[in-house]
């Protein structure tokens, strides 16, 4: 049994040689560690993504332009898509509760770290093998490089007859390496959840974050295997001469669609969850008040997760199915604004007669609810069968789940960013930059996609590498593309901003926000086993109680 | 929160080793995929390796190396203080926990009041109508274009005209809007920290006639064709005044937000403490 020694400071004893660092790294089963590691991976892969899609928009800001080929542009909006999904989203996500779902409930590691430490490497070689198509896409035919059939690889596309060499394969294999990885991050973070909480921390006693990561991991548990399933079956048509998905050959395309969104609508929920868990924590800290309606908001995130599983027919509205289940598909994915909408109202009542301090992350909290709310109303509207008649596969569609994912997702992660980097690096990030950063963001964000939402109106479909200049597009293409220009300054003083207050950044103490969950209890960075003693907590906000023992939480809850 | 001694052994905490075995096995298993679309030597070396991360992740898991120690850090958290006496309450509740608002308007006012403002607003427009294109029935064919097709293609002496499924239709959008406005009003009004009525009576009919304005003309075409921009404002702040002077009169009533369960329910019960 060797003996571990804490984290030595920059000054103890010299800088540590980089291969012992990198060593050091590649080993851990330490979960702030592999959270670290997989939050680098998907701001790494965020950059990538999004010079993909600036080099897009850079080919749609006029029309006829040649910056790129048709064959690079469909590349292009693939890899942005599916980069976007698996490599950004879901390892910025799974990063985060990594990192918190143990320092919440007062554990010292995930339940199987071992197995931590597997997902994440399975996630990072997952992706790499996706962008290794780059290289050997062509595959003995010669033919195509990254994969082409976009995020969704819609059948008879993927099939051999119209892609051919091994893009498409690697597209298969990358997904399917890393969703066995987020799988079993989904089970370690159940087990963890449900077994491993500090004493006292009953189920109504969880910081919601918790909740919603509890929630988060059944919906993996539940949509990835289709997924992978379907996955199976599509290597089998491409490779052993199968025909599930051959509708010429008595497969269905159709069957390709129902077990890809049945895996691909409650994607979205896996995503915006985490979003939704962020900003939970967050408003109440900067509201200076406790959540309202907890028992309700824990309902409505149990409810999301349920109705997410039934909503997905509603990406095929234009595929041909009968009247009754369009209804049915229309009917479910309206219901899921009733448990939405009342997560939205009970942050907004959060912060009624609350003494909101406007710090960073509750600027980006509030960004989140304003944006993700427009997103969400667009989404009603697209429930709407004939409305999705009108509009499907346009920009309107594609403004509209920007609005959700970015405006949303993205905005929730930035807010978490600037809330738990001094907990992760013991440094505070710049104020003034962040601030300017989010208006840089909101600013372009908006008119990037809110251009979007017209150019979709007026009947620009989507995927189309240029366009005609007679069809009324041009302007708001080129507002669509100078949004992206504001954005990217926005990113730059972002990158700017993590690097400067990484080294330079104000120490930040063990609580700077005067917060009230757990993680805020120890050292920032928190030592290897988190907590020097087990907590015991009474109520769902420990430090609270701490803090006001004249007032404390549990004699209300 | 308090904290109990740590249930380690005493001279450390029990944490798991760090080992390369996962990263091993993780990187063999993709060297399998990979196999798939390269060539099967590939798939062998990667079966190769996964055994080789496995068996090392397996002695890494045996009991007698499971754990490491993690020697107390020097750092240690700061306490935190107690600041007894630092909580606000919020105005009108002894808990922290209260939900505001506290007092809300009657959904059934609001509705009401919505109601009332229709009808002062629709007078407004039939009467501009009259005024403006001597017509009673002006207005409420353009109002009846929201859902009427035909409309759109009226002439303005057929707008001029009277026409009964315009009546009726107009009649109908003028209820229901006017009552869902209405309705809003009495949810909405309570939250307004201040300047409620002027909330009521001008803000929101800006609001409104904003949004009118960046869609009219698809929803009603043959409205937006023939809008005057001064009267419907004028409309809209009528409704405004009106709908808000009557919720605001009719009072508020408690929430029941921090009652008692049994209070909620109705029972007249003994010793169950607070309640409205």
């Amino acid at each position: 049994m060797s003996v571990l020694q804490p984290p030595a400071g920059p000054d103890a004893a010299g800088p540590v040689p980089f291969l012992s660092r990198l060593h050091e790294w590649v080993t851990t089963v330490d979960h702030k560690k592999i959270g670290t590691m997989y939050i680098v991976c998907g701001i790494i892969y965020l950059i990538i993504a999004g010079l993909e899609a600036t080099l897009m928009r850079w080919q749609l800001t006029w029309p006829g332009m040649d910056v790129l080929t048709p064959e690079e542009f469909n590349r292009l909006f693939t890899m942005h898509g599916t980069t976007m999904v698996f490599f950004v989203g879901m390892p910025i996500l799974l990063g985060s509760a990594n990192i918190l779902i143990p320092l919440m409930i007062g554990a010292r590691d995930l339940a199987f770290p071992r197995l931590n430490a597997f997902s994440f490497w399975l996630f990072f070689f997952g992706s790499l093998l996706l962008y290794f198509s780059y290289f050997g896409g062509q595959g003995l035919y010669g033919m195509g490089s990254a994969p082409d059939v976009g995020w969704f690889a819609y059948a008879p596309l993927t099939e051999r007859t119209f892609s051919r060499g091994h893009s498409t394969d690697y597209w298969i294999l990358g997904i399917f390496v890393a969703g066995i990885g987020s799988t079993a991050t989904a089970a370690n973070f159940i087990a963890t959840i449900l077994g491993m909480r500090c004493r006292g921390m009953t189920l109504m006693k969880m910081p919601l974050l918790v909740w919603i990561m509890l929630v988060d991991s059944v919906i993996i548990l539940l949509a990835l295997p289709p997924l992978a399933a379907a996955q199976i079956l599509l290597l089998f048509d491409r490779l052993l001469g199968a025909h599930f998905f051959d509708a010429q050959a008595g497969g269905s395309a159709l069957l390709w669609q129902n077990l890809f969104w049945f895996f691909g609508h409650p994607e979205v929920y896996i995503l915006i969850l985490p979003g939704f868990a962020f900003v939970t924590e967050i408003i109440p800290v900067f509201s200076r008040k406790v959540i309202f309606g907890y028992p309700l908001m824990v309902a409505a995130t149990v409810a999301i997760g349920f109705i997410s599983l039934g909503v997905w027919a509603h990406h095929m509205f234009v595929v041909g199915l009968s009247p009754m289940l369009n209804t049915i598909f229309m009917g479910s994915t309206m219901l899921v604004g009733v448990p939405t909408g009342i997560k939205m109202f009970n942050w907004v009542a959060t912060m009624i007669g609350g003494r909101i301090r406007f710090d960073t992350p509750m600027l980006y909290a509030t960004g989140f609810l304003c944006q993700f709310l427009l997103g969400g109303l667009t989404g009603i509207f697209l429930a709407t069968v004939p409305f999705d008649w009108q509009v499907s596969d346009s920009y309107f569609v594609v403004g509209h789940f920007h609005f959700v994912l970015f405006g949303g997702l993205v905005f929730a992660i930035l807010a978490a960013v600037f809330y738990w980097f001094p907990k992760v690096t013991g440094r505070m990030m710049n104020e003034t930059l962040g601030k300017w950063q989010f208006w840089l963001l909101v600013i372009g964000f908006n008119i990037t996609f809110g251009a979007m939402h017209v150019s979709g109106f007026l009947g620009m479909p989507r995927r189309v590498y240029t366009y005609h200049t007679d069809r009324g597009w041009d302007f708001w293409n080129l507002l669509t593309s100078l949004g992206v220009i504001v954005q990217i300054l926005g990113f730059a003083l972002f990158a700017l901003n993590l690097v400067h207050s990484l080294f330079k950044g104000k120490k930040a103490g063990d609580d700077p926000w005067d917060a009230w969950t757990l993680e805020w209890s120890t050292t920032s960075p928190p030592p290897p086993h988190n907590f020097e003693e087990d907590p015991v907590v009474h109520s769902r906000r420990p430090l609270w109680d701490l803090k006001h023992p004249d007032d404390p939480d549990w004699k209300y809850e | 929160m308090s904290t109990t001694p740590p249930n380690e052994k005493s001279h450390g905490i029990e944490l798991p080793q760090p080992t390369a075995g996962p990263m091993i096995c993780a990187f063999g298993l993709t060297l399998m995929a990979a196999g798939i679309v390269t060539n099967w030597i590939v798939a062998v070396a990667g079966f190769a390796t996964f055994v080789a991360g496995a068996i090392n992740w397996f002695r890494n898991a045996n009991p007698d190396s499971l754990e490491m120690l993690a020697t107390p850090a020097e750092e240690k958290p700061t306490p935190i203080v107690p600041r007894p006496g630092s909580v606000d309450h919020l105005v009108g509740d002894a808990t922290h926990r209260a939900r505001l608002p506290m007092e809300i308007h009657r959904y059934r006012d609001g509705m009401i009041g919505g109601a009332i403002g229709g009808v002062v607003m629709a007078i407004f427009a039939v009467v501009w109508g009259l005024i403006s294109h001597g017509s009673l029935w002006y207005a409420v064919n353009l109002l009846a274009g929201t859902l009427l097709s035909g409309v759109t293609d009226m002439s303005m002496e057929e707008l001029r005209a009277f026409h009964a499924e315009g009546l009726v239709v107009g009649i109908i959008i003028q209820l229901v809007m006017s009552i869902a406005v209405g309705l809003l009003y009495g949810v909405i009004l309570p939250i307004i920290p201040r300047g409620t009525l002027l909330f009521a009576a001008v803000i929101v009919p800006l609001i409104w006639s904003g949004l009118t304005w960046a869609t009219i003309s698809v929803i009603n075409p043959a409205l937006g064709a023939h809008i005057e921009w001064l009267a419907f404002i004028a409309s809209q702040v009528a409704f405004g005044i009106t709908t808000g002077w009557w919720i605001i009169r009719c009072g508020k009533i408690s929430t029941m937000q921090n009652w008692h369960y049994l209070d909620r329910f109705g029972f007249e019960t003994q010793g169950k403490g607070g309640g409205s």
